[in-house]
């Protein structure tokens, strides 16, 4: 299967702090990719470079055979980050977040359209969309940016920390969604320190610990290569 | 430019919203309010009012200033009986002026002895209707001296002219500007320039610092909702992201300025502009003798310094909402802006900056909002090397902060500057 996503080598310095010292890894079409690692280990910083909000120190990372420092756009184009605190307009309507955000990515009113219809399908949050997002719960918002992300089918879907802050029941239903839109052929790459979700969730995880990729591979490899019962074990012995 | 206009759209939604709107509905209703209340305290003063007067002469001489006082907008509530006992009176009524003749007046005046009035002012506040009536009296007064010692001169010297005897030296003025000459008073050009464009400078003011503040508020708005990250990873340009901020802020800006100013004129309007301009119509010959008049050309250049000095706010603005992290940091952020546009617009009410000392004025021309606040003065009295000198200073500071600007929101700085005092933080 051909990578969508490469990153070889990358490195992000915040003046003297090294928060990244080179890491690699590969996202597969139509796989979920996940970063697992305490806070602090580098994950947002990650994300943050190949959803072109920052610029990367050293290293290369390639999207469908794009390079980021020469072509952003393409990333930008293809690409849906969803931050870990992210927010939605607070005067805004829900549904004229999904439409504002729509026309940026759509040729046209009709794909525009389609594209809504698509997250109000995603979001669940039915009659609540009419209603300013400034009135949402936490849950609320999250689904609403996470039918934002995924409403255009990218190519690959950034999503950092998805269940932040969820209560069990949203989380859960956050999960679902993002394991349903990998069917459809998006290929998602996520970060959490919850260890227990990325191993619900992911096809493979890397464990990331200060700025380095300590292991990747499937849970299940994981798991045997370690002799651990779940990925929180793995990762404390890989750490060790 | 589709993704520009849809940005630009949502930016002045965003700005224009509910709060806005109220408190500019409130600051007409206020000012409304104001202008209402100073108009009808204007219109009392120049209405008929009522005075006391105690006439204890009974000669010509008092009954014709009686007569005078009548004539000058006064309804005359006479008064007889002991002073004493009339004061008291008086200051017991709704009655805020007492004029007393003494008895004697109109034999010492006439035999140009001293001759004494006495005039009580009981002050029951500070309007604007009990100024002018004391103020009336008093040029009544004069007046009455005029005549008086006019007869008199007429007496002792039938032949001479007693204007001429009291005042045997006459000032001819002539006001020069550049090479132009006219003759009138320098006074009176002065005030009707300044009567002219007394509300420039305010308008001005306005307009940078509202601009200013919604630019600042729509960055870290952003940063306080946590949009900033999701907005800048989608498909448009940074330059675009940036541009359309600052033209919703300047639009959002001129339009919150402009109710400002209409609120401000209907509130201290206070001598009706159908005065000044009559003031004016009078004056207008020797302005245009003078040149002091501005041509569509004065206006452009005019127009060009302000354009470019809104710019200048807008980008300086937009690197103060990038430091700023929520709004109100970014209401900390503008004071020091508000302050800086004050140097001028204080300067420009109160001094001419062509007679300042060359620190100084290189310290306030280095301010970029300078250069607007003295544009029309330039204009007028033909320093246009300095007005054009404003105009390329203020263009390469424009270029300077927008190249600035964008280059912050095309790299990490965008998200990564900080203004703390304490060590930055970073999340990882």
């Amino acid at each position: 299967m051909a990578p969508v996503l490469e990153v070889e080598g990358l490195k992000k310095k915040y003046g003297s702090l090294e928060a990244l010292k080179g890491i690699s890894f590969r996202v597969e079409e139509g796989e979920i990719f996940g970063l697992i690692g305490p806070n602090g280990a580098g994950k947002t910083t990650t994300l943050r470079i190949i959803s072109t909000l920052l610029t990367p120190t050293d290293g290369r990372v390639t999207f469908l055979g794009f390079d980021l420092k020469k072509n952003p756009e393409k990333f930008r184009e293809k690409i849906s980050y969803l931050p870990e605190e992210a927010g939605a307009y607070r005067n805004m309507k829900g549904i004229d977040y999904l439409n504002f955000m729509a026309r940026f990515y759509a040729s046209d009113e009709a794909e525009a359209r389609k594209y809504v219809e698509r997250a109000v399908g995603i979001s669940g949050l039915g009659e609540r969309l009419k209603d300013k997002a400034g009135t949402y719960s936490k849950g609320m918002t999250r689904k609403l940016l996470l039918a934002r992300a995924l409403m255009t089918k990218p190519a690959l879907a950034i999503l950092d920390e998805p269940t932040s802050g969820l209560d069990v029941i949203n989380s859960l239903e956050v999960r679902e969604m993002i394991k349903g839109f990998t069917k459809e052929g998006v290929s998602v790459l996520l970060s959490s320190h919850n260890m227990l979700e990325v191993e619900f969730l992911s096809d493979r995880v890397a464990l990331i610990d200060r700025g380095i990729i300590l292991d990747s591979g499937t849970p299940q490899a994981l798991k045997e290569k370690y002799q651990a019962s779940n990925l929180e074990i793995v990762f404390r012995r890989a750490v060790q | 430019m589709k993704n520009f206009t849809h940005l630009l759209i949502k930016e002045i939604k965003e700005l224009l919203n509910k709060q806005l709107v109220i408190s500019l509905v409130f600051i007409l209703v206020i000012f409304n309010f104001i202008g209402n209340v100073t108009r009808t305290e204007m219109k009392k003063a120049m209405s008929k009012q009522k005075i006391a007067v105690l006439d204890q002469d009974q000669s010509e001489i008092s009954r014709n200033i009686i007569g005078a006082l009548n004539m000058a907008r006064f309804i005359i509530d006479e008064k007889t009986g002991d002073k004493q006992k009339v004061v008291e009176e008086v200051r017991n009524s709704s009655l805020d002026l007492l004029v007393v003749i003494p008895q004697g007046f109109g034999q010492q005046a006439s035999s140009l002895q001293p001759a004494e009035v006495e005039t009580y002012s009981f002050l029951r506040g500070v309007s604007i209707s009990g100024r002018a009536k004391s103020e009336i009296v008093k040029a009544l007064l004069n007046s009455t001296n005029e005549y008086l010692s006019n007869e008199y001169l007429k007496k002792k010297i039938p032949e001479a002219d007693p204007k001429l005897l009291k005042a045997p030296i006459k000032n001819r003025e002539f006001v020069v500007v550049k090479d132009r000459q006219a003759e009138g008073s320098s006074a009176a050009v002065l005030g009707a320039l300044t009567a002219q464009n007394f509300i420039l400078p305010v308008i001005l003011m306005m307009i940078i610092m509202y601009s200013a503040q919604m630019v600042i508020t729509a960055i870290a708005m952003e940063k306080q909702n946590k949009t900033l990250e999701t907005l800048l990873t989608v498909p448009v340009s940074r330059g675009a992201i940036v541009m359309a901020k600052m033209l919703a802020a300047a639009v959002v800006g001129l339009v919150s300025a402009a109710i400002y100013m209409y609120g401000f004129r209907n509130a201290f309007n206070f001598t009706d502009m159908e005065d000044v301009s009559r003031a004016l119509g009078g004056l207008s010959p020797i302005l245009k003798q003078l040149g002091l008049t501005i041509n569509t050309q004065g206006y452009i250049l005019f127009g060009i310094s302000l354009f470019l000095t809104i710019l200048c706010a807008l980008a300086l603005a937009t690197i103060l909402g990038v430091l700023a992290e929520d709004y109100r940091t970014a209401q900390s952020l503008s004071v020091p802006l508000v302050f800086i546009v004050m140097v001028p617009y204080f300067i420009s009410l109160f001094a001419d900056i062509n007679t300042m000392s060359l620190p100084a004025k290189i310290l306030v021309l280095a301010i970029p909002f300078s250069h607007p606040f003295f544009a029309m003065q330039n204009i007028m009295f033909g320093h246009l090397k300095m007005l054009w000198l404003g105009i390329a200073y203020n263009f390469l500071f424009v270029v300077v902060m927008l190249w600035w600007t964008t280059r912050i929101f095309a790299t990490d700085r965008v998200l990564t500057m900080k203004l703390k005092w304490r060590k930055k933080k970073v999340v990882l």
